[in-house]
């Protein structure tokens, strides 16, 4: 084929002679892709968001919560006793009591400190209370340092204000808290809680999330070595890979039963808790997702509609066409051509209007700047939309007979 | 140039069988103006389309310049078409959005023609039927006649061997037939082979040769027996 047969020149002097058909089109075009763009990054963003990993073994851990009632109700001997016949329990891998379930949207945050004093520079992190089991509770890794000894663990009472000698912390609040050295030689460091309290980092875990998903400083995580004394306490059950649903009532009797003066509540696994904590994200991913596809079969069917219709009022322009000597062929590349141009404009104002909508988002609702690809990306799968939708009114032309020249009718 | 030899055409549907062409034989020599007369659904489009390879037939051979036209794909008609063929409509079918440049340079862009040969030969073909100076008008600017000038313009630009021309002053009033018939007639004394199809008996007198077609056979003057069918084929062929 020549390139001589594109009718590019003809075929722009005819659509600019008619005009609204052609340029509704290419507003549809615009307005579609403006919103697949902006709502393929914005499920992208929060499809990024939702897969990323708390750090902890979620797969096979729950959490309950009990809460003791009366007068002679002892927290002390009731967590000791409920601590042990859990980790005593066939299928429990281990168990710990902690003040907050990671990703779950509820839970304590402190500031933190390299050095002593007011006005100095603090870097806010989640805080959990575990004992020595929390680390392989938890399944999480220390890689520099060592996990907290049994002795280093102290019972908190309601009230107390002060905090443990010892910290864990994560290797991310590691390289903010120091961001000069490697993190490994953060081990040994003292920093400051409270402005004043120091405390010793005597580890360094690979990762864990803060409760809250929708925080920036999401793995600044510290840990330290206390047990609640609290009337209401947490305990986080990691069960041995497979057994979790088996163990859960089991656990929830049992604990029920070795101590009557306890109510058990908001017994719950950690992967229930995730889509609970993420299920914003997740609407909003179905509804986009939605969105565009309909948009993009509306748009879709929109280029069928106005391409068949173009078809059947050019009916016996087609049959003059072929009787001229195109070629089936010919007739289906005018009309995707036709389409490509009409796409064309299309696309062009549609990557404005992304581009717009994106800076509107950005500045409304603080929102990432499109990455630049996400533009020339939309141009093309909208321009594959129109060439996929026009080409079986592109081929219904093309089977109009050149006889067709012929008849007066 | 053209040779129809026992060709047959027959339109079907789930009810009636119709034959519109019945072992239609026919020759047409290079250089000649050969008008194809007959009654309405005497087979007369129904050949003008087979003879410009916008129909296939079931039967018989055709060929056109020598070759046999039976067998081919639709690519290869279409390029037949292109090269060998200029056709004229009798409702001009001018395309309504292209100015007069563009209509005539269709068949060119098929032909594969660069742009410079096509503007010459736009130019060239617009100038012979005097339209020259109207090239970026649209169809609609346009009367009638000039209409069906343009549309021999394009049917010409491509330089044909053979021009197929289907009830050409059909839709002119007289003067404007008459005006039409003299350039057809030019063009043909310049070498150009034309064929066409009219139902007007004084626009068939004025081609060289007359052919009577009626259902879908071309008959021999012995085998008419209407009055008004014997006068108009002598009245054709002198």
């Amino acid at each position: 084929m020549s390139s001589n047969q594109w009718e590019i020149g003809p075929i722009f002097r005819a659509l600019m002679r008619n005009k609204v058909g052609a340029i509704l089109i290419a507003i549809q075009i615009a307005v579609t892709m403006t919103i697949v763009v902006n709502s393929i990054f914005i499920i992208l963003e929060r499809a990024t968001k939702i897969e990323r990993e708390s750090g902890i073994d979620e797969i096979n851990s729950f959490y309950l919560t009990t809460t003791g009632f009366g007068s002679n109700f002892d927290p002390k001997s009731t967590a000791t006793n409920d601590l042990e016949l859990i980790r005593s329990t066939a299928g429990v891998l281990d168990a710990i009591q902690i003040n907050a379930i990671p990703v779950s949207g509820g839970g304590w945050s402190m500031s933190f400190q390299t050095e002593p004093g007011e006005e100095k520079e603090t870097e806010g992190a989640a805080i959990y209370m575990v004992d020595e089991h929390g680390i392989n509770a938890l399944d999480l890794e220390v890689i520099a340092g060592e996990n907290f000894a049994a002795g280093d663990v102290r019972w908190r009472p309601a009230g107390v204000r002060d905090w443990p000698d010892n910290v864990i912390i994560t290797k991310v609040l590691a390289e903010s808290l120091f961001p000069d050295i490697g993190y490994q030689d953060v081990v040994g460091k003292t920093i400051y809680i409270q402005q004043n309290e120091p405390m010793i980092v005597k580890g360094i875990v690979d990762k864990i999330q803060a409760p809250w998903v929708g925080w920036d400083d999401l793995e600044h995580t510290v840990l330290t070595p206390e047990i609640t004394e609290f009337e209401s306490n947490r305990y986080y059950i990691r069960a041995q890979p497979g057994q979790r649903d088996a163990i859960m009532p089991i656990i929830e009797e049992a604990l029920a039963s070795s101590n009557k003066q306890r109510i058990i509540r908001g017994m719950r696994t950690v992967q229930e808790t995730r889509e609970r904590s993420y299920r914003a994200d997740t609407a909003m991913i179905k509804i986009l997702s939605t969105t565009m596809i309909i948009l993009t079969i509306v748009t879709g069917l929109g280029i069928v509609g106005l391409a068949s219709f173009s078809v059947n009022r050019r009916k016996k322009q087609i049959g003059t066409r072929r009787a001229l000597g195109a070629s089936q062929q010919a007739i289906v590349r005018y009309f995707m051509l036709e389409n490509f141009l009409i796409s064309t404009v299309g696309v062009l104002l549609g990557a404005v209007l992304t581009v717009g909508l994106n800076m509107l988002l950005v500045n409304i609702f603080s929102l990432n700047a499109l990455d630049w690809y996400f533009v020339p990306a939309g141009m093309l799968v909208l321009w594959l939309v129109g060439q996929i939708a026009v080409f079986g009114p592109a081929k219904k032309a093309a089977n109009i007979p050149p006889a067709l020249a012929t008849r007066t009718v | 140039m053209l040779t129809m030899t026992e060709v047959k055409k027959i339109f079907r549907t789930d009810l009636v069988e119709t034959h519109a062409l019945r072992d239609f034989n026919l020759q047409v020599d290079e250089g000649e103006f050969v008008a194809v007369t007959g009654p309405s659904g005497s087979g007369k489009t129904t050949f003008l389309n087979i003879a410009g390879l916008l129909e296939t037939f079931e039967g018989g051979k055709y060929e056109l310049d020598g070759q046999d036209v039976s067998r081919l794909n639709d690519k290869k008609r279409s390029q037949l078409r292109n090269e060998k063929i200029g056709f004229i409509f009798q409702s001009f079918n001018l395309i309504p959005d292209l100015n007069l440049f563009d209509n005539v340079d269709v068949p060119l862009r098929y032909r594969g023609f660069k742009g410079a040969e096509r503007k010459k030969r736009i130019e060239e073909s617009l100038e012979l039927v005097g339209l020259a100076n109207r090239m970026k008008h649209l169809p609609s600017q346009l009367s009638g006649g000039q209409q069906q000038r343009v549309a021999i313009a394009r049917a010409l630009a491509g330089n044909p061997r053979f021009l197929l021309a289907d009830e050409p002053t059909g839709n002119l009033d007289s003067k404007m037939a008459l005006s039409v018939l003299e350039l057809l007639k030019q063009i043909n004394d310049q070498g150009t082979t034309i064929v066409m199809v009219t139902h007007d008996q004084h626009l068939a007198t004025q081609a060289k040769r007359n052919i009577y077609v009626r259902d879908g056979r071309v008959s021999e003057l012995s085998e008419l027996t209407d009055i008004n069918e014997i006068n108009l084929h002598q009245a054709a062929n002198g």
